[in-house]
């Protein structure tokens, strides 16, 4: 082989090497260059979840806290009930209860 | 010599290789140490955002059951009230039957008028009645067992305005100034808050 087929071979294998580097050169480039949407894509992700969460929270607690406030609503009216209907003897006794103290 | 430079270009080559593999290698380390940073400080933040909603609705559900049972307080009082109200009510009824049983009533305004004796100390004593008392006692010896009962010697006249109201009288002294509100109705109101109390303990009593 000739030198010039030789230096021809080395220059062909230098530019091969450098389209090889430059070539990775540009994927890394690509990489960095999408990465803040990647960033981005992966934070919007994470926050939704989060606000899909405290939404659930605070419906599961407004539902929770509506229920409690219906079952002491309705012992209330039990409650309630029951003080209507105080038996005539007790009424009749606290009457003369009161009498008897109003006139001592 | 045809394989030592075979050789050669194999080595040039896989020389780059080499280098381009560890760029990549290194950027990718690169991009993947940004990428777990950002999601750890994504993940804070949704941490934070979860906590806070908790507490919020803790408190949301907090405030829901207290209001709930404030109302509930509130409403169950007022019924309360309402059923010791009514025994009252029905008391000042009672004492207008008891104003009209002489046997029981007649002692009690005799009291009632040596109670406002005892409290206006003046010579003269002016003691107004209601109409139907003054003209049922007039004839009697009322006054003068009031005085004896007080212990007083002073002097007392019947006042010709008579009171409105179920019973009791009104004993003022001569210049009007000193005046003893002894009817039924004032002594219900003095005595309101004990009869409440009476009345609260044995309805409600458990």
């Amino acid at each position: 082989m000739s030198s010039p087929e030789i230096m021809r071979k080395i220059v062909e294998a230098e530019k091969e090497s450098k389209r090889i580097l430059q070539e990775a050169e540009r994927e890394i480039a690509k990489m960095k260059k999408e990465l803040p949407d990647k960033i981005a894509s992966m934070r919007q992700e994470i926050l939704r979840e989060a606000a899909e969460q405290r939404e659930h929270l605070l419906a599961e607690a407004e539902k929770a806290g509506a229920e409690e406030a219906e079952r002491i609503a309705l012992e209330t009216r039990k409650q309630v009930e029951a003080l209507s209907n105080t038996p005539e003897a007790k009424r009749k006794q606290a009457l003369e209860k009161a009498m008897v103290l109003l006139l001592s | 010599m045809s394989s030592s430079l075979e050789k050669l270009v194999e080595d040039i080559i896989r020389e780059s290789k080499t280098k381009a593999e560890e760029l990549r290698k290194q950027a990718l380390g690169q991009v993947q140490e940004a990428l777990a940073k950002e999601r750890a400080d994504a993940l804070r933040e949704a941490d934070l955002i979860i906590r806070s909603a908790k507490s919020e609705a803790d408190a949301e559900r907090n405030r829901r059951i207290s209001q709930a049972k404030q109302q509930a307080r509130l409403l169950y009082l007022a019924e309360k009230n309402k059923v010791v109200r009514d025994v009252l009510k029905d008391l000042r009824s009672g004492l207008v039957q008891f104003a009209r049983d002489d046997s029981a009533y007649g002692p009690f305004l005799l009291k009632s008028i040596a109670q406002g004796l005892v409290a206006v100390p003046s010579e003269t004593v002016k003691i107004a009645l209601s109409e139907r008392d003054a003209k049922k006692f007039k004839s009697s010896r009322m006054l003068e067992e009031a005085l004896a009962a007080a212990q007083t010697p002073r002097k007392a006249v019947l006042s010709d305005k008579p009171i409105a109201g179920t019973g009791g009288a009104i004993v003022t002294s001569e210049d009007g100034k000193i005046r003893a509100d002894c009817t039924l109705e004032a002594r219900v109101q003095l005595m309101e808050p004990q009869l409440l109390a009476e009345i609260s303990r044995i309805l409600f009593a458990s």
